[in-house]
């Protein structure tokens, strides 16, 4: 039954999605061409980042079942891993004995490596409890890092870090809006890729279950926690490498990247698009981003500028409807019951 | 000496004041069914418990095949051959009954650190997990999600996820609980037929389904074993007619 959609060439509703999605995002910087709004381009490239960070924490707690609400923490240190290596290069200085860098091999594998770090020491000890005590430590560990980065005078305390300009990537020249669009989107597709693999996996279905029944795993001879934490590393890895692809984005890293409502922002797209869809998240990101976008201007246009601040005032009920009628989020409304995996 | 595959020496488990476990001694032998019976609150489940290792007696040993066990992680006793089932049933209810055993069979498979291929396409994980579902009768219903199927059907599934761990002591508890008359029938016969095969200690209340499987019984009363003996030996035992199967109108 379940197992004939996923059958090679069936074309299901959800593929449709998919493959329109797909096009679309493929085809943004020309249909923003032809629109005239140029300023789309890097718009959307924000969304695909903020994709990007939403389907990493999809995979923990759509598919893992873990509640972290600390998720900007791994966002934030990849962006600063970034920040602080560019501002070494441009200083001529050296940061725990090494040179700084532009080069984006380089510092996005730096990037991910040490959120994948960060995660792997809150994640060691954060699952060693559950519930509300989870989401309570993930939080205080990522509100830990956020007035760790306050502090942090040499890289701009409270006020952040400029760059330079965007890292070099193989000589191509990120600083063109389009080429950087484009690499959001490969980079986005990949990790799509990758992270659908993985829960589809040996590894996934692990996981899954833990989800799912965590004493019968345990029961069936399975070390769960061992897998949870690695679930929570590669989650951290990818929202590392989404943090980074944003300092390169905006050529900027503040404790902001960090701050607990940065994580409730990755949340609520995750939980808009869809928990335990996978692609849901960037549904999600790109329709609270363009929300976030338009509204104050929707506001302004109907006289209500006292409002323009407070364009969540309107989002909030937006949730609520979506939580309340659409238990597989957006993505469920368009791509069905095939949307949620088991 | 009887060839022991699980022996329980002096075991003790207290919530307080109450002694669920208190001195207990038992011995499966390799090959048998093991019946556990005893009136509600006998400290049956508080022992299964402590031999899957979800709880950890106060004092006394658990030795399984000649290894000590008795602080071994839940995880880790699959691995050496001790499986169980649980009294309420507990399966993956978002999972297809296939999905589920191939869950138990992957157990056994290794480690789950592959990350690539998918799960689901593996034969060496499916064919095996259909067999088991056959066997228990389940067979037709691989495809349907767990959450769909009936109670009766989740005990069979429940059987079949132990199988798969390939035991050589199955820990059922109450295997029959909430079934019917026909369901209870089958469930002694697909047991029946793996009896000899694999070792069992069988919690359960169904004394009919007990005396049909059990080559041995142990009657807990107030967390003691009081008797232990063959059927007949057990249904002639005044103290046990006493204590446990006058309560219940007889066997």
């Amino acid at each position: 039954m379940a197992d004939h959609s996923h059958r090679m060439g069936a074309i299901t509703r959800k593929t449709a999605v998919l493959a329109f999605g797909f096009v679309l995002l493929a085809a943004l910087p020309g249909i923003a061409h032809l629109m005239d709004e140029p300023f789309l381009v890097s718009t959307f490239s924000r969304v695909l980042i903020y994709a990007m960070a939403a389907v990493s924490l999809d995979l923990i707690l759509g598919y893992g079942g873990m509640v972290s609400f600390g998720h900007a923490a791994f966002f934030g240190v990849g962006a600063y891993v970034v920040g602080i290596l560019a501002h070494h290069a441009a200083e001529g200085t050296t940061v725990l004995g090494l040179a700084g860098t532009n080069l984006a091999v380089v510092s996005w594998a730096a990037a991910v490596l040490v959120s994948a770090g960060v995660a792997a020491v809150i994640g060691a000890l954060s699952l060693r409890t559950d519930g509300v005590h989870f989401i309570m430590i993930t939080l205080a560990f990522a509100q830990m890092l956020f007035f760790l980065f306050v502090s942090l005078e040499p890289y701009g305390g409270d006020d952040g870090l400029m760059m330079m300009g965007r890292n070099d990537l193989f000589g191509i020249d990120l600083s063109d809006d389009m080429t950087f669009y484009y690499l959001c989107f490969i980079a986005l597709m990949a990790f799509l890729l990758l992270t659908r693999r993985l829960v589809d996996s040996r590894f996934g279905m692990v996981i899954r279950g833990c989800k799912q029944n965590e004493r019968r795993m345990r029961a069936l001879g399975f070390p769960v926690y061992r897998y949870k934490l690695t679930a929570f590393v590669i989650a951290g890895a990818g929202a590392g490498l989404a943090g980074a692809l944003s300092a390169n984005h905006t050529e900027f890293v503040s404790p902001d990247f960090l701050h607990w409502t940065m994580s409730g922002d990755i949340m609520i797209i995750v939980i808009l698009g869809g928990i335990g869809t996978l692609y849901g998240p960037v549904v999600g990101a790109v329709v609270f981003l363009m929300l976030e976008e338009f509204l104050p201007l929707a506001f302004d246009s109907v006289g209500l500028e006292g409002l323009k601040e407070h364009w969540r005032f309107l989002f909030g009920p937006i949730l609520i409807l979506v939580v309340l009628f659409a238990r597989r989020g957006l993505f469920g409304l368009l791509a069905g019951r095939e949307a949620r995996d088991g | 000496m009887a060839d022991l595959i699980l022996d329980v020496r002096h075991l003790h488990k207290a919530f307080g004041a109450l002694a669920a476990t208190d001195d207990l001694n038992l011995g499966v032998e390799r090959g048998e069914v093991h019946a556990l019976i005893g009136p509600n609150g006998a400290g049956k489940t508080t022992l299964i418990a402590q031999l899957a290792g979800e709880l950890t007696p106060d004092d006394g040993t658990v030795t399984f095949d000649g290894r000590d066990i008795t602080a071994l992680p839940v995880h880790q006793r699959p691995h050496l051959g001790l499986a169980r089932s649980f009294q309420i049933t507990s399966v993956l209810m978002d999972f297809t009954s296939l999905d589920n055993v191939a869950m138990a069979v992957q157990a056994r498979a290794g480690h789950s650190f592959r990350f690539w291929r998918r799960a689901r396409a593996e034969r060496a994980l499916r064919v095996p997990a259909m067999d088991y579902l056959d066997r228990v009768g389940l067979g037709a219903r691989a495809h349907v999600r767990v959450s769909a199927l009936a109670h009766g059907e989740r005990r069979q599934l429940e059987l079949a996820m132990a199988l798969a761990l390939e035991p050589r002591l199955l820990l059922l508890d109450e295997p029959m609980a909430g079934m019917g008359p026909e369901e209870t029938q089958r469930m002694v016969q697909v047991l029946k037929a793996l009896k000899g095969e694999i070792t069992m200690l069988l919690v359960e209340h169904d004394m009919d389904a007990v005396f049909a499987l059990a080559d041995r019984l142990t009657v807990l009363v107030y967390g003691k074993a009081i008797a232990t003996g063959t059927p007949d030996a057990i249904r002639a035992n005044p103290d046990v007619r006493r204590a446990y199967l006058g309560e219940e109108g007889g066997a």
